[in-house]
């Protein structure tokens, strides 16, 4: 028994909301990413490169440049959907209140605002404060049906990955910072990726 | 057998002949509420189309509901639930709250979105196509409106059906919020086509009925969620039951008062009730008459039908007031039958005039009337006099009377008052602004301000269809008006443009012609060269080999169905709109575009003559109007050849220019002197207003033919005014009663009969000869 409780002692260690207010960073922050997205419709997993872009609250931007490209704006409770060389289309969050509040709680997330966070989400964390998780699962029951985890796994005060996991299994994970730019794990399996954002980022 | 027994015998065997009539006409005779049956037989086609189109059109079939007093999340899921109880009602055609509901084209008819879209129609269904269209795909996969579009991709990676569900719903969609619709102030709204005509209250009562039972059960132990409920239909039901309400509330009111008059008048409870036979016998006979003739009676025919039965109330008072001692009451109503055989003759003989105009409802009224009349006045003669009690009170011996009479008497008779009456009517006439007639129905029956304004508010957060404007699209068959419909959209986008309307709905919006089906059905590849062009064009998406077997399925299914008729598509829960908005007629076929928001109406007119008038705004107010103003002539023409007919049996009867004269006078003048007060204060007339002028002529007839009788002695001319003033009071009673009222259906009908009365009474004073038998003391 003694032996590991100093194991459960140091996974007790992890706070998540101190972990959530430890990534506060200077506005505005930019990321270039690298999403990977398994889904039951594809055979292969589907990678995409782009950059994602927090502005301050509520003010979000995710452009895919690579196999597609669309630009993603969020601000002032309005998305904008910009694909390709169509004309760009926008919608009121206002009409889809369950994605509110999912960007509200990512805001809150990159913005390190931990009590925001807690009131779209339940927030659990594991691992040391190396190598940690954070789950956050959302409180809505409407956005519970269609998704079911937001997945962070971070080093230090850095967020390394972000897995969107949908009520379905689908999963699409965000490898960001360092990570965006290593040689992807072959073979391309959701198990492998997981492992890489767990594993020491290279040196 | 000892006379009371026989009086009793007679009273029973009356009494249980009367039960037996209302029995029989309970039995056999349907009261029907549809206002139509009490409109005249449409002339035109735009009138048919209005007869048709007056709560049946699909505007005015509409309710429109709203659900407040809740969570948004909550409210949403009631809205859900709601919709799902109040689409297995039989009651309703369409409920629609906003939901993308895949179920809207069932299995069956799901290939069919090949045949229906116009996707297609300038890019074909190629591999550049498919290969942009995938690739979006893989993009919506990776937004958040995955999980929603997933379990289509396979059978539908274009997305027809919510292609399709766009193009279906409203033109002008309210704000969607958690998936179903919603006012800017955070209510729930829902839109419901009922089955029933909107203008027939007894079938929205009915619909109504079940949405609250539907809603009850919806929302279970949530009781603070809210419904609220707008529409024609749902006026047409408040309208009926606040007037049915008030009617009945003033109506008990006056029942009080007349048997308390009675009770003063003749002192007995006997009388009283035996007052009641002849008016009683008058409407049964009346109802049955209409049984055997029409066997289906309208609510409005029944309604005046009373009021103006309310002459036959007379009969009796008379009788009872001018018994006197050492006379028996049968010799009594010798005395006085030939005046009122005179009165009830020539009120029936102007009737006869309502049942040559040729409107059911005023056909029906006239059988009514006259036989109600009849019956009223015959058992008041012959049945009557055989069941009073033996014992009375003379009327002469009233106290008061006396004195009132030598007042009367007293008063002057200026010759000059007539004509000088005659000019300041005249002069009322004249000055009054307002219009002389009412053609706005609606206007006598008013929906309450804060209503009118919740339902414009309701009807602008759903983009509901404006209940006013029709446009009407005419060809030989079906598909001639939906090939017309699709030629003409783009004109109509071009109005919407021009901000003519804000928005249109035209059946082609609903089922191309097949035509259009055909050609689109030839452009569809073949399984084969599909195939090839899925392949290619996944090249370089990660979708799975096979994914989209059921989509190449159905398009292979697509190309070989037999297009979709109205018919065919009428039976899918979405094809019921396009079952409305077509109609069948004469041997040609109408399509009805529902218009949103109309601005300027005269930019329409345009494409009416370029379609030779087989494309035109019907405008269901003007028509009405119209139909309303035509609907009146015709009752017009019958009053004045009532007004003959009632002439010339008072000159046939007295066979006395002069005596005619001074009956006729008064009740001319009076009728006159209502008119122009009630145009002075600016009331428009309507049809109600001439059926109470109507009623308050005949009254005024009895008070004239009265006076103007020559009595043998003071006594007998005191009984005379004793029965008429029981008459007057009891009638003021009643309509003065109903001049109080709220609704201004049942103010004109009680003012002008007050009015009427009271005009008619003193005029019938202070016109009567000179030189009768005066009271000495």
């Amino acid at each position: 028994m003694c032996l590991i409780l100093p194991c459960l002692a140091s996974a007790a260690e992890i706070d998540p909301l101190a972990l959530v207010s430890g990534l506060q960073r200077e506005l505005p922050a930019r990321t270039a990413y690298t999403e990977v997205r398994f889904s039951k419709m594809y055979d292969r997993a589907l990678v995409a490169h782009g950059e994602l872009e927090y502005l301050g609250p509520g003010k979000l931007g995710k452009r895919v440049d690579k196999p597609y490209s669309e630009t993603t704006t969020i601000a002032d409770g309005e998305v904008t959907i910009q694909r390709g060389s169509r004309t760009p289309r926008q919608i009121s969050l206002d009409r889809i209140p369950e994605l509110e509040g999912f960007l509200r709680g990512f805001s809150a997330l990159l913005g390190g605002d931990a009590q925001a966070l807690q009131r779209d989400f339940d927030v659990s964390g594991s691992g040391s404060k190396a190598h940690w998780q954070l789950r956050l699962s959302p409180k809505d029951k409407r956005l519970k049906r269609r998704i079911d985890a937001l997945q962070v796994d971070g080093a230090g005060d850095k967020a390394r990955c972000f897995s969107i996991i949908d009520a379905d299994a689908d999963v699409s994970i965000l490898m960001v910072e360092d990570l965006a730019a290593i040689e992807l794990p072959k073979p391309l399996t959701q198990k492998n990726v997981e492992l890489t954002c767990r594993r020491d980022s290279a040196p | 057998m000892s006379p009371r027994l026989r009086r009793f015998t007679l009273l029973i065997g009356w009494v249980v002949v009367l039960a037996a009539v209302g029995a029989y006409t309970a039995h056999t005779l349907k009261i029907s509420t549809d206002l139509r049956s009490f409109m005249p037989p449409a002339q035109t086609p735009d009138q048919k189309l209005l007869m048709e189109q007056i709560g049946e059109g699909p505007g005015s079939r509409l309710l429109l509901l709203a659900i407040n007093g809740d969570t948004e999340e909550r409210l949403a899921e009631l809205s859900r639930n709601f919709s799902a109880e109040l689409r297995k009602d039989d009651h309703f055609s369409q409920v629609v709250n906003g939901e993308f509901n895949a179920g809207m084209l069932d299995d069956e008819l799901l290939p069919y979105r090949y045949l229906l879209t116009s996707s297609f129609d300038k890019t074909p269904l190629d591999e550049a196509t498919l290969a942009d269209e995938l690739g979006q795909r893989v993009e919506d996969l990776g937004s958040p409106a995955a999980t929603l579009l997933k379990p289509l991709l396979p059978r539908d990676p274009t997305l027809e059906i919510m292609k399709l569900a766009e193009q279906w719903s409203p033109p002008r969609q309210p704000l969607v919020r958690d998936g179903v619709w919603f006012s800017p102030e955070g209510e729930a709204l829902l839109l419901v086509q009922t089955k029933a005509a909107g203008f027939d209250p007894a079938a929205q009562g009915e619909a109504i009925e079940a949405i609250q039972a539907r809603f009850a059960a919806s929302k279970g132990k949530d009781d603070s969620a809210q419904l609220v409920i707008s529409g024609p239909g749902y006026f047409t039901v408040l309208v009926n039951a606040s007037t049915r309400g008030e009617s009945e509330w003033l109506g008990r009111l006056s029942t009080v008062g007349f048997i308390v008059l009675l009770l003063l008048a003749y002192r007995s409870v006997a009388v009283l009730g035996l007052a009641a036979l002849p008016i009683a016998s008058g409407a049964l006979a009346g109802v049955a008459a209409i049984a055997v003739v029409f066997t289906e009676m309208h609510g409005i025919t029944l309604a005046f039908g009373f009021t103006l039965l309310g002459v036959a109330q007379e009969y009796p008072i008379r009788l009872l007031s001018h018994r006197r001692a050492g006379e028996s009451a049968l010799e009594s109503v010798r005395g006085l039958w030939p005046l009122l055989l005179t009165a009830i003759a020539s009120a029936c003989i102007a009737y006869l005039a309502f049942f040559a105009s040729g409107v059911t409802g005023l056909m029906q009224l006239a059988v009514f009337t006259i036989s109600g009349l009849l019956v009223a006045g015959f058992s008041t003669r012959y049945l009557l006099p055989r069941v009073l009690p033996v014992k009375f009170r003379d009327a002469a011996d009233t106290p008061g009377l006396g004195r009132l009479w030598n007042w009367l008497e007293a008063l002057p008779r200026p010759r000059w008052l007539p004509p000088l009456l005659l000019l300041i009517a005249a002069v009322m006439l004249w000055s009054a602004s307002t219009p002389f007639w009412q053609n706005n129905l609606a206007a006598l029956t008013p929906v309450p301000e804060d209503l009118m304004q919740r339902e414009g508010r309701l009807r602008a957060a759903l983009g509901a269809p404006d209940v006013r404007y029709l446009l009407v699209i005419e060809a030989a068959d079906a598909e001639g008006v939906l090939e017309l419909s699709e030629k003409i959209a783009p004109r109509i986008d071009a109005l919407v443009g021009q901000a003519a309307v804000d928005a249109a709905e035209l059946p082609s919006r609903y089922l191309p012609s097949l035509a259009t089906q055909r050609s689109r059905q030839a452009k569809l590849p073949d399984r084969t060269s599909l195939e090839a062009m899925l392949v290619e064009a996944e090249t370089d998406l990660p979708f799975r080999a096979g994914l989209f077997a059921p989509f190449l399925d159905d398009v292979e299914k697509a190309r070989t169905l037999e297009p979709l008729t109205p018919a065919a598509f009428a039976r899918s829960p979405i094809g019921a709109r396009i079952d409305a908005m077509l109609v069948k007629r004469d041997g040609h076929w109408l399509g009805l575009g529902t218009i949103i928001g109309m601005h300027d109406p005269a930019a329409f007119d345009t494409l009416a003559s370029e379609t030779g008038g087989a494309v035109r705004l019907l405008d269901l107010k003007g028509a009405s109007e119209s139909l309303v103003a035509s609907y009146r002539e015709r009752i017009l023409r019958a009053f004045v050849i009532a007004i003959v007919l009632l002439v010339l049996t008072v000159f046939i009867a007295f066979r006395d220019i002069h005596r005619a004269w001074h009956v006729l006078a008064p009740m001319t003048l009076a009728t006159i002197l209502v008119l122009a007060v009630l145009r002075f204060s600016g009331t428009s007339l309507s049809l109600f207003h001439l059926v109470a002028l109507t009623l308050a002529a005949g009254l005024g007839l009895h008070y004239a033919l009265f006076f103007e009788r020559t009595t043998p002695d003071a006594a007998e001319a005191r009984r005379t005014l004793h029965a008429t003033l029981v008459c007057v009071i009891s009638a003021l009673l009643v309509f003065a009663l109903l001049a109080w009222s709220s609704l201004p259906v049942l103010r004109a009908i009680g003012l002008t009969v007050s009015l009427g009365v009271g005009f008619h009474f003193c005029l019938s004073i202070l016109m009567a000869r000179k030189g009768r038998a005066r009271d000495a003391g």
